[in-house]
């Protein structure tokens, strides 16, 4: 019990009680899908409560539905990313196709804890950041490992102009002030080592913004911010 | 989202209860459940290796009671027959997903149907597309809802009744009008005239000493 989010697991009550919103409800399922513990606490939980849902008085079903259901997935073309394809359960990318579906911003709430689902092999980072854009749209996600490390993904298609790159930003405090984890080199998963900085902790902003190509001139953001987010801690 | 006028007639306790069975067949309803269990699995693994058996076999043993819980949520059996349709092929197309090691088919296939009720029910472009007559019957359906009846009926003596029984009442039924009526926080602060951060504060702490009896 000890490594779930305290956060995590009042979420997965609250999945359970039927509480959270349909976006709520898709992120929460793709982390579950990921952390074995926390999928077999929601299980028992279900279980515990099904009696509840026995309670309701059984309706006649109609011999049609069975050949809806087979009419409706006869018609439904494939996905390029079928929902049944499976996850290995220490995947730590989540699936592209999930990000549309959590596009509205009350994931923002839920970055708590977010991490705690991935089981991202090697160290366990200290906070992670879903970074979003102005929309409220999840682009990228850091988590920042605590010892000047960091790893960055993103999770939306970002189209970096010729002539230009993204960069990583973190603020410390407001004394330190921006301070850069590093140019990438376009929007492709990334590993970042920087510079001496205090260990990350929860609310933290980080940002990805668009800068000159090589970075930016200043040592400051300057350009359009890609995404930006607090930071969660983890553990 | 549907709109419900809030101090709408409260959820006061009844002592109706409707028929169970007689005690004297425990053992075969336990042996029952068990085997339904293992169907349930197994049709689970069939929609998994694509073979839609599995489907009917869900249809065949949980059907009518799958329907039966939709119609609870949802208020209406046309919406709910759409429901469970979409549901059931959200099981085909997830039944690879289910492991065993996280509580049971049975429960992971309720789900599948009570989130496809919820997600109808919170869909305001779908309810937006009703006639307001048809919207009418609706929330005059879902107003007529008791949940906190329905955990009564449960069979008597069952560890999840005496559990809910110990709950403090407002917890009891901010806990029931979620998971039984489908009821956002909102609804539900609305319907029991309190903060909203009261309604989540009851439904937690109902909750957690839940979970501690059920342990």
């Amino acid at each position: 019990m000890t490594t779930l989010s305290n956060d995590l697991t009042l979420l997965a009550d609250d999945h359970v009680l039927g509480l959270l919103s349909e976006t709520e409800a898709t992120l929460i399922e793709e982390i579950i899908q990921r952390d074995p513990e926390l999928a077999a606490r929601v299980g028992r939980l279900r279980d515990q409560l099904l009696p509840l849902d026995l309670s309701a008085v059984p309706q006649p079903v109609s011999p049609d539905l069975i050949d809806a259901v087979r009419a409706q997935l006869a018609a439904a073309t494939p996905a390029p990313a079928p929902l049944s394809s499976p996850h290995p359960a220490n995947d730590p990318h989540p699936p592209r196709r999930f990000w549309p579906a959590v596009a509205a911003a009350s994931v923002v709430g839920l970055a708590l804890g977010f991490g705690a689902g991935w089981q991202t092999p090697g160290p366990d980072p200290v906070v992670v950041a879903v970074l979003l854009d102005d929309a409220g749209n999840p682009q990228a996600v850091i988590e920042d490992y605590g010892n000047d490390t960091a790893q960055v993904r993103f999770v939306a298609d970002i189209t970096v102009p010729d002539g230009q790159s993204l960069q990583a930003w973190t603020l410390p405090s407001p004394e330190i002030g921006a301070t850069s984890l590093g140019v990438l080199d376009g929007a492709r998963p990334a590993f970042l080592d920087f510079d001496d900085l205090p260990n990350p902790s929860g609310q933290q902003l980080y940002e990805v913004t668009l800068e000159p190509l090589g970075g930016s001139p200043t040592g400051r953001p300057t350009g359009p911010i890609i995404g930006k987010g607090f930071a969660a801690l983890q553990g | 989202m549907l709109q419900l006028a809030p101090n709408t007639p409260t959820f006061g306790m009844t002592t109706t209860y409707r028929q169970r069975p007689p005690a004297g067949r425990t053992r075969d309803r336990m042996t029952h459940v068990t085997d339904r269990t293992a169907r349930l699995r197994d049709a689970l693994k069939q929609c998994a290796a694509e073979n839609d058996d599995g489907l009917v076999q869900i249809l065949n043993i949980e059907g009518p009671q799958l329907l039966g819980l939709a119609t609870r949520i949802l208020g209406r059996r046309d919406l709910a027959e759409d429901a469970l349709q979409d549901a059931m092929v959200q099981i085909w197309r997830k039944a690879q997903q289910f492991s065993d090691t996280s509580g049971s088919a049975r429960g992971w296939i309720y789900a599948i149907v009570r989130n496809r009720c919820l997600n109808i029910l919170r869909d305001g472009k779908r309810l937006s597309l009703m006639s307001p007559e048809d919207l009418a019957t609706v929330q005059e359906a879902r107003q007529s809802i008791e949940p906190t009846q329905d955990w009564e009926i449960l069979a008597s003596g069952s560890k999840l009744q005496n559990c809910l029984r110990g709950l403090d009442d407002k917890n009891r039924e901010a806990i029931l009008l979620a998971y039984v009526g489908g009821y956002s926080h909102g609804e539900i602060a609305a319907k029991q005239d309190v903060p909203l951060g009261t309604t989540k504060s009851w439904i937690r702490r109902g909750l957690t000493s839940l979970k501690e009896c059920l342990a």
